[in-house]
């Protein structure tokens, strides 16, 4: 199943035409590459009320990255307390915070570096999530990530 | 005399080409498969195998020349890895350069060659292209 690259390069030529230049569009697409895996190794597949969603949309200067999936309740609390503990800091906290945990730390259970959201709240421009409940035990996560077209020009 | 290691590209991951004989060790392409853990453990393994039996030659440079577009944070993470067996070659006396290949307009790759500079003991290369391939 190769869904993610197809949509990468989807993304990278509609970028490509929306004349978003080269550092941007890493960002963006480094942005995407991490939220989708997060959804392929995090979100819950045995959920048929909700499914995972990916989109993109400019508003002026802004782009817009969404990416959603339902998530175990249980999971809220430590998924909140660890995106309010990053928002919390400077942008230069975050950066610092990322090269210690790449340089420092080992690697999680399924193989990543652990460092997913934090790269996306320290490279874009704008950071907001939500998780709004679906039921008892199931819950929806959003992540939204705002770069700004004029300032990575 | 170790053999070459030579993995093709695909779409989510890069072109292997280690050439312990020659001296020369090259990752080209995107990086971003879902298990980087698994997909660099061939690597890994060459790297491991050809420190703990490398004779230092100090005539020869070793160059690892990266040229990636998109890598995930768990390759960041490898290729962390594979920078720290190159540190051990050149502490044991072996003559080693790392070449960091990025667009020349691309500063987010040059930001990710300078940290990696910056977490490295080894002398490392930033080389700006001036084409997008």
């Amino acid at each position: 199943m190769q869904l993610l690259p197809q949509i990468v390069k989807s993304v990278e030529q509609l970028l490509i035409g929306e004349k978003i230049r080269v550092p941007l569009r890493r960002k963006i697409i480094s942005t995407l590459i991490e939220l989708a895996q997060n959804v392929i190794h995090y979100s819950i597949t045995n959920y048929p009320y909700a499914n995972p969603a990916i989109s993109l949309t400019r508003e002026g200067d802004n782009i817009i990255l969404s990416v959603s999936n339902p998530i175990h309740s249980s999971q809220e609390l430590f998924l909140r307390t660890y995106i309010e503990n990053l928002l919390s800091m400077s942008k230069e906290e975050q950066l610092s915070l990322y090269q210690s945990v790449l340089t420092k730390s080992d690697y999680t259970d399924t193989g990543g570096a652990g460092l997913g959201i934090l790269q996306v709240v320290a490279k874009s421009d704008g950071f907001q999530y939500k998780i709004e409940p679906l039921d008892q035990e199931h819950a929806y996560f959003t992540i939204e990530a705002t770069f700004h077209a004029a300032t990575n020009s | 005399m170790m053999p070459v290691l030579h993995i093709e590209p695909s779409l989510t991951t890069p072109e292997i080409h280690f050439d312990a004989e020659k001296g020369y060790f090259s990752i080209k392409g995107s990086s971003y498969p879902e298990n980087s853990l698994k997909f660099y453990e061939p690597v890994v393994q060459y790297l491991a195998e050809f420190v703990r039996t490398h004779v230092p030659d100090p005539t020869k440079t070793l160059i690892l020349e990266t040229e990636l577009n998109y890598f995930n944070t768990s390759t960041a993470k490898v290729l962390l890895d594979i920078f720290r067996y190159f540190e051990q070659l050149h502490e044991k006396g072996q003559p080693v350069k790392v070449r960091w290949l990025y667009l020349e307009d691309d500063t987010e790759m040059e930001d990710a060659g300078l940290d990696y500079q910056a977490a490295v003991r080894l002398p490392f290369e930033l080389v700006a292209l001036h084409e997008e391939a």
